[in-house]
């Protein structure tokens, strides 16, 4: 009588799988039913502009959390990265490689510090990168003395607001970061390891992987791909901006949830994550185009984040 | 003294892939000790845990003193009279041991407090009768795999149940705690408490049961009382062939030293131990439950490098100071606590098995999927893993058959110097003697062993050499073991005669 036991675990494998992706189809069908603007292609550039910053930093947010972390120090990161590249660029085209390797360089640095007091010290990662964010926007007042300065020159506004057709060259960039992660994950020792640390951390290390490196190496990349997202911010905006990676991090923790990588560890991927960015810019976007009030994004992403979790909770049930 | 206690009809279970239960069918008198026996993925844990209501059958009824019960969940088989201890441990690791045993049972004093006062003595009481050296207020997560195993013993014989269903209580325990085990499970029966028993050790089955139904690929093979079987039989109907459990002949010549420990020294247990192992040998190492065997392994396997003296490694001193050091000088630790230490359970066979050496599978940047697969596919073929594939994640597998991914995965890494630390838990018989011709002839080709087990026919049948530890000292070095019997080892791991 109850054979379908079977039936509803295959079930419930496939929703797990595709959901979430037909919950995107669902979104941008929605979306243009609410307002045609949607489809118009300066409207869906200007979305794909929105997720690629966002989607940068998040496949690091992705990593970091596989591995059963977390970095709240992301948006810090990204301002930082920012405000350096307008004042050491000072709108100069021929800076623009030095300084913006100065910068990602920064990004390393961040990682690494992050990295090493989770890992050596056995820290608390929230808290640590809770701390560090205050640290490096202590860094960055100091140094602009609270009024940034400097522009930023034409090729990197060329990457913030620059593309081919409806298709931004950050989104490029985001897809093409995407596409290789995805294929680290799924394909390399280095992404199997992550899996495995993230699923059981003790374990991993009695089978002689070295936890330790490739947690720092998460908390790396993703100092790394907040200061490339800030200097994406940076073209984007034009000037130095000491905010401008505000509520990134936390974005990014909700895209990565959305997009089906469980907190704890050693589950999801960078496919959807993907698909949690879209899902989430979209959504912004339509509050947006229905007239509402900007706060109303809180909500609605508040309400994705609970929706999404419990919807995840649920499949997981069987286990 | 006649009637039927409990009685299971028709009853299937299917998993994806898997037919665990196929319309099995068997009764249980009141107050026998009924033995379920049957080999790694036979299905006995399923059946259990459908009596336990921590899983539901797909077809089937059961019927609890005459009548028919729907058991829901474990709350309801908990109120209907039945217990369980189960297989894979239920504890809550940062609790400690009361606050696990009367999970979701907490008792009250007057006061709407709890009274831990009065539940730390009742637990202190079972765990005695236990033969348990453990505190009440010790946290679980502390404790060895045998301290735990007895915590969930006590924690289902805390429940005063018609029914206590043991689901491999021994599997982790040393002779002596099994003994205590035994005493209490004679005394339930003399309360009128029935017991359903399971285990993979035969010669218990022969101590303790009244009767025993044989599982066999979900299919049940029949009821028999003890006195129809022997051993002989009872394996041919488990495994469909006739077959008795004989060791591998010992290993002929050894090589020359490959592992030689001096004076070493590891606070808080270990003191002034000295061993050496050859090529070509297996060398067992037998102590009772807290002796420090696992203490021993695990430092020469560098998960403790504050230890002091010498580990030697083919002549050469090494400092262990971490795991991975030790498997990149050809070490393996096959370890005891398979949940804690030996498998990602939410990983597949594949992902298990391949661990160690991932590294070692590098086609250009990638992992070469296809040659992985072909060697664990031959590991999973030579120890029968029962599995619908290899992507299948190790948490659905049976108890025994995680057991064998443990060993596939130590296997896999070809080391030169092999620790086992109770290689054989939980396995069935036939796929035991498999395992010991295996480890004989990883021998065979040169490399060492050295074996941590419980079981002394096993300690003495396999291996070439014996150490017995004692409180955290090595008392006593058996150079062969051709005619040694398990009184004389059993003298000096009691501790009974000091050097
Ligand atoms: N949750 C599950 N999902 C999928 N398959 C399962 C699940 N639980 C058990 N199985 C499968 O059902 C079969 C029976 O498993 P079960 O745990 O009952 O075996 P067992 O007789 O207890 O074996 P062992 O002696 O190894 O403990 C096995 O093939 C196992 O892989
Ligand atoms: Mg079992």
């Amino acid at each position: 009588m109850k054979s379908t036991s079977i039936a509803r675990a295959e079930w419930q494998n496939l929703v797990g799988k595709y959901g979430i992706a037909i919950v995107l189809v669902v979104l941008f069908v929605t979306a243009g039913i609410i307002s045609p603007v949607f489809y118009r292609s300066a409207n869906i550039f200007n979305v794909l502009q929105q997720a690629s910053a966002l989607g940068i930093v998040s496949i690091g947010q992705t990593l970091v959390i596989l591995v059963g972390g977390i970095d709240l120090s992301i948006g810090s990161i990204m301002a930082t990265s920012c405000v350096f590249a307008a004042a050491l660029m000072r709108g100069q085209n021929h800076l623009v490689l030095p300084v913006a390797a100065f910068c990602l360089g920064i990004g390393v640095l961040a990682g690494l510090i992050n990295g090493l007091i989770v890992t050596r010290r056995n820290a608390p990662p929230f808290i640590v990168t809770l701390g560090t964010a205050l640290i490096f926007q202590g860094i960055r007042f100091v140094y602009t003395k609270g009024a940034p300065f400097g522009s930023i020159p034409s090729i990197v506004r060329f990457l913030g607001k620059g593309g081919i057709g409806f298709l931004p060259a950050s989104v490029i960039i985001f897809l093409l970061l995407s596409g290789c992660f995805a294929l680290v994950l799924r394909k390399t020792a280095y992404g199997r390891k992550i899996y495995a640390i993230g699923v059981n951390r003790r374990v991993s290390h009695l089978s002689g992987i070295n936890v330790a490196n490739v947690v720092l190496s998460t908390y790396v990349l993703s100092g790394l791909f907040a200061a490339f997202g800030g200097l994406v911010l940076a073209g984007y905006l034009g000037f130095g901006d000491n905010w401008a990676g505000k509520g990134y991090e936390l974005d990014a923790i909700a895209a990565v949830v959305v997009g089906g990588t469980s907190l704890a560890g050693g589950k999801g991927g960078i496919g959807g994550t993907v698909v949690g960015v879209l899902i989430m810019t979209i959504v912004f976007n339509m509050v947006l185009l229905a007239g509402l009030p900007y706060q109303f994004q809180q909500i609605v992403k508040g309400l994705i984040i609970a929706v999404s979790v419990a919807f995840y909770s649920y499949l997981g049930k069987e286990d | 003294m006649d009637q039927e206690i409990l009685k299971v009809e028709n009853v299937t279970k299917k998993f994806p892939g898997v037919v665990a239960l196929d319309r099995v069918s068997f009764s249980v008198r009141r107050g026998e000790v009924h033995a379920l026996v049957g080999e790694n993925g036979a299905g006995k844990s399923t059946l259990m845990k459908i009596l336990a209501g921590a899983l539901q059958p797909d077809e089937g009824l059961i019927y609890l003193k005459g009548k028919e019960v729907a058991i829901q969940n474990t709350q309801q088989a908990r109120d209907l009279g039945i217990s369980i201890i189960y297989q894979e441990f239920n504890l809550l690791p940062d609790l400690s041991v009361v606050q696990n045993i009367f999970l979701g049972r907490e008792k009250f004093g007057r006061y709407p407090f709890l009274n831990y006062q009065r539940m730390a003595q009742e637990a202190r009481d079972l765990l005695t009768q236990l033969g348990a050296e453990v505190s009440p207020y010790a946290l679980v997560r502390e404790l060895g795999v045998a301290q735990q195993q007895q915590v969930e013993i006590a924690k289902a014989l805390s429940v005063n149940a018609d029914v206590v269903i043991m689901d491999e209580p021994t599997a982790s325990l040393g002779e002596h705690e099994v003994g205590k085990l035994f005493q209490i499970i004679s005394s339930l029966k003399e309360r009128g408490v029935t017991v359903i028993y399971i285990s993979h050790r035969l010669e218990e089955i022969f101590k303790i049961a009244d009767s025993v139904t044989v599982l066999k690929d979900g299919k049940c093979m029949g009821t028999y009382s003890v006195q129809e079987l022997d051993e002989m039989k009872l394996v041919k109907l488990m495994v469909g062939r006739s077959f008795s459990e004989t060791f591998p002949p010992r290993g002929k010549e050894r090589g020359e030293v490959i592992l030689e420990v001096k004076e070493l020294s590891c606070p808080p247990l270990l003191k002034e131990i000295n061993l050496k192992v050859h090529r070509g040998e297996i060398v067992g190492l037998f102590g009772l439950v807290g002796a420090g065997r696992t203490e021993l392994a695990k430092t020469l396997f560098g998960v403790y490098p504050h230890y002091r003296g010498n580990i030697v490694i083919n002549g050469k001193v090494l400092h262990l100071t971490s795991c991975r050091k030790a498997i990149l000088h050809g070490i393996s630790y096959v370890p005891e606590d398979r949940k804690e230490e030996g498998l990602c359970l939410d990983l597949s066979v594949r992902e298990n098995s391949a661990l160690p050496i991932i590294d070692k599978f590098k086609k250009t940047l990638f992992v070469d999927d296809q040659a992985m697969d072909s060697m664990i596919q031959r590991l999973v073929e030579a120890l029968r893993i029962k599995t619908p594939s290899l992507r299948q994640r190790v948490k659905f597998l049976s108890g025994g058959n995680q057991q064998k991914v443990v060993l596939a995965k130590w296997l896999a890494t070809e080391p030169r110097l092999i620790i086992f630390d109770e290689p054989t838990r939980g396995i069935d018989v036939g796929a035991k003697a498999e395992i010991y011709q295996i480890m004989r002839e990883l021998a065979s080709r040169g490399n060492g062993i050295l074996m941590i087990s419980s079981e002394l026919p096993e300690v003495i049948g396999l291996s070439d050499r014996i150490y017995v530890m004692h409180q955290g000292k090595i008392v006593r070095e058996f150079p062969s073991t051709e005619q040694l019997t398990e009184e004389e080892i059993m003298v000096y791991a009691t501790g009974l005669s000091k050097v």
